[in-house]
């Protein structure tokens, strides 16, 4: 902590010393690098806050959910509502994220290489999910397909149940998760540029060919990406589904959603137990993120747009 | 192949890239489009290849008529100014990739592909690189391979975008001459885009010089350098000097000083404003006045190094003149900075202004 104006000065004095002309060790320093106190107070100060906000949250999740021993544990996972929530879970990631992939590929594709009217409207559109609260995007669908909803009767007669049921469920979860893989994908498709395409295209490809052979490999990495991200929010999204869903038990429940009513009915080692699931699944999500991260770096550093273009003379 | 274009026109929003553009280009041609940025000879190009689509008129390929063709079907060779290589594929697979993705009936055997691949990195000396990854190769290297890639598919036509325009002065030159000797071995109609006057003269049978959208002149190297049919080709074909002037009783004035004007009908274009263009090696240096044919000079820079000597002047009225000279010469004159010179010019070209 900054104690009085004299150290304020100092740390002030030290940040700045870069722009002294008269010490010549400055002069090797990066510019950007902070000197001794300054560094120590950012690392202190970040490690601080990832421990009271990451780390114990996240150890107290493990502690909790094997508090009543490893047997109670596994018990809380494999009974029957645990697993249909497990598996209603999977489902509903299974549908949402290939037709988020459909939809991002498409969108994206649209996007970067076709110049049409409304298209930064398409473009913000695309974020909508992610501006509105997921509790709108449930009543949404509550509002269109519920009982009172515009084709609630219509699909009453029909003997269809899309509220408070799994179609609900799925239709809700995708909206959420609709601007991940278009997201990601869209600035990577970008920056592989139209070129590549465009000599598949002069060499004798069509549109499948250039697609499969020439468009995908090159934004591969984005892609996975996108997915891995899309599927941990499938997987975990909370609100939407839980205006849309009903909570029956054994049906309509997803894994995020029995983590709550397991909690509301004092069952908190069960709670923490599928809670810890979910955890896992987030921390399997960062470490593939950041393995995609990585190798989408190096596959954009390798091509041949991003290498030292001689200018011309 | 023979390519037509007729009245090609085209605008991206409220910018006209082509207006009203046609050319003949005959079978077997090596033809420049030259122009700079802006001047529509991308476009014109694109538009060949099928990557674009013109807003109105045709383009026909051996007469037959092709403007709707889609660029898969046109079966042109394009060379990309940054090589658009498939980053991701080895040198090889990348040539062999226009003979995969044939339909089936009308792929070659992987036998043939092997050797036919092989063939093309020997003719464009990289057939040890056949393993490499695009980014494991040099500037030239990599736009060898674009140029075996397109022609991998028989192509009837190769357009080359500013082949060399991405490459460091030294490889550009030997690249060019190596393209040169090339379409004299292939005969292959070939059309290529380039900003560098010089790279369109030395390389092209027929340049055409584009500006502003329009074709400013078209012809071999020679008639365009020596017979230049606008003020524009006269510009950007080489170093130029410029007189603004008024024509009166048949001459030239430029400020009040007469400048000789050899051999021009000024008889019947009295009280016209002119401008008059020479060469710098046309502008003769001279130590003493030479009569009404010679206006005074201020030496303002000198740089001997290189086949001729270039000399910067200062004119009377203000204007910044270049001259060349022999070695020779330029000894026998004794120029310095601030020397004062009279300059003649020999030949020159004059456009009449309405």
């Amino acid at each position: 902590m900054l104690s009085d104006e004299g150290e304020i000065a100092r740390v002030a004095r030290e940040s700045y010393a870069w722009l002294a002309p008269h010490d010549p060790a400055s002069a090797v320093r990066r510019a950007t690098v902070e000197r001794g106190r300054t560094r120590a107070l950012l690392i202190g100060g970040t490690l601080l806050f990832l421990m009271l906000f990451l780390f114990i949250p996240l150890a107290a999740v493990f502690t909790e959910a094997l508090r009543n021993g490893v047997g109670a544990y596994v018990q809380a996972i494999v009974q029957p509502e645990a697993r249909s929530a497990i598996a209603l879970t999977l489902l509903t990631a299974a549908v949402a994220v290939p037709l988020n992939l459909v939809f991002g590929i498409a969108a994206s594709w649209l996007i970067t290489r076709f110049e049409f009217r409304g298209k930064n409207l398409l473009s913000a559109m695309i974020d909508l999910p992610l501006a509105v609260s997921p509790v709108i995007a449930g009543m949404i669908y509550v509002l269109l397909f519920g009982e009172q909803g515009w084709f609630g009767g219509w699909l009453a007669a029909h003997h269809i149940k899309v509220v408070f049921a799994v179609p609900g469920i799925i239709l809700a979860t995708t909206f959420v998760t609709c601007p991940f893989i278009a997201r990601e994908l869209i600035p990577v498709m970008e920056a592989a540029g139209r070129e590549e395409e465009e000599a598949a295209l002069t060499l004798g490809a069509n549109g499948w060919q250039m697609f499969f052979r020439i468009t995908l490999p090159n934004v591969k990495w984005g892609l996975l990406y996108g997915l891995v991200i899309c599927n941990a929010r499938a997987m975990g999204e909370f609100g939407a589904v839980s205006v849309v869903s009903g909570h029956i038990r054994g049906l309509t429940n997803t894994m995020p959603l029995y983590v709550e009513i397991l909690y509301n009915s004092y069952d908190f080692a069960a709670s923490f137990a599928i809670a810890s699931l979910l955890t896992l699944l987030a921390l399997l999500t960062l470490a593939a993120k950041s393995l995609l991260a990585r190798r989408a770096r190096r596959a954009s550093e390798a091509s041949p747009v991003h290498q030292s273009v001689k200018p011309a003379a | 192949m023979s390519i037509e274009v007729t009245h090609i026109r085209k605008s991206f929003g409220s910018f006209v890239a082509l207006d009203d553009v046609t050319l003949a280009i005959p079978t077997g041609e090596l033809v420049a489009l030259l122009g700079p940025s802006g001047s529509g000879k991308t476009t014109l190009l694109r538009i060949i290849a099928g990557l674009e689509a013109p807003d109105a008129g045709l383009v026909r390929f051996d007469r037959a008529e092709a403007t709707n063709l889609s660029a898969r079907d046109r079966n042109v060779g394009f060379v990309f100014q940054h090589y658009a290589l498939f980053r991701h594929m080895t040198v090889f697979e990348n040539v062999a990739f226009g003979l995969r993705v044939r339909p089936r009936r009308l792929r070659p055997s992987e036998q043939k592909i092997r050797a036919r691949v092989q063939e093309l990195l020997g003719l464009v000396q990289l057939d040890w690189a056949g393993e490499r990854l695009p980014s494991q190769l040099s500037g030239g290297q990599r736009q060898r391979v674009a140029l075996a890639r397109a022609l991998a598919v028989e192509p009837r036509v190769l357009l080359l975008d500013e082949p060399f325009g991405a490459l460091d002065a030294k490889v550009r030159e030997e690249l060019r001459r190596w393209l040169r000797r090339l379409h004299d071995e292939l005969h292959i109609t070939s059309v290529f885009v380039t900003h560098d006057q010089e790279e369109a003269l030395e390389v092209a049978n027929k340049v055409v010089v584009l500006n502003n959208g329009r074709i400013e002149q078209a012809g071999t190297p020679d008639e365009l350098y020596h017979h230049p049919a606008t003020p524009f080709v006269y510009n950007f074909l080489g170093n130029v000097n410029l007189f603004h002037g008024r024509v009166s009783d048949g001459r030239i004035y430029v400020r009040g000083v007469p400048i000789a004007v050899n051999g021009h009908e000024l008889a019947s274009a009295d009280g016209k404003s002119a401008a008059v263009y020479v060469r710098p090696h046309l502008l003769e240096i001279h130590l003493t006045p030479q009569g009404e044919n010679s206006f005074p000079a201020t030496v303002s820079h000198i740089n001997a190094a290189g086949p001729t000597v270039k000399v910067e002047l200062i004119s009377q009225w203000g204007d910044q003149l270049h001259a060349e000279v022999d070695h020779e010469r330029f000894r026998e004159l004794g120029l310095e900075p601030e020397t004062v010179v009279h300059l003649s010019p020999r030949e020159n070209r004059v456009f009449i202004q309405a």
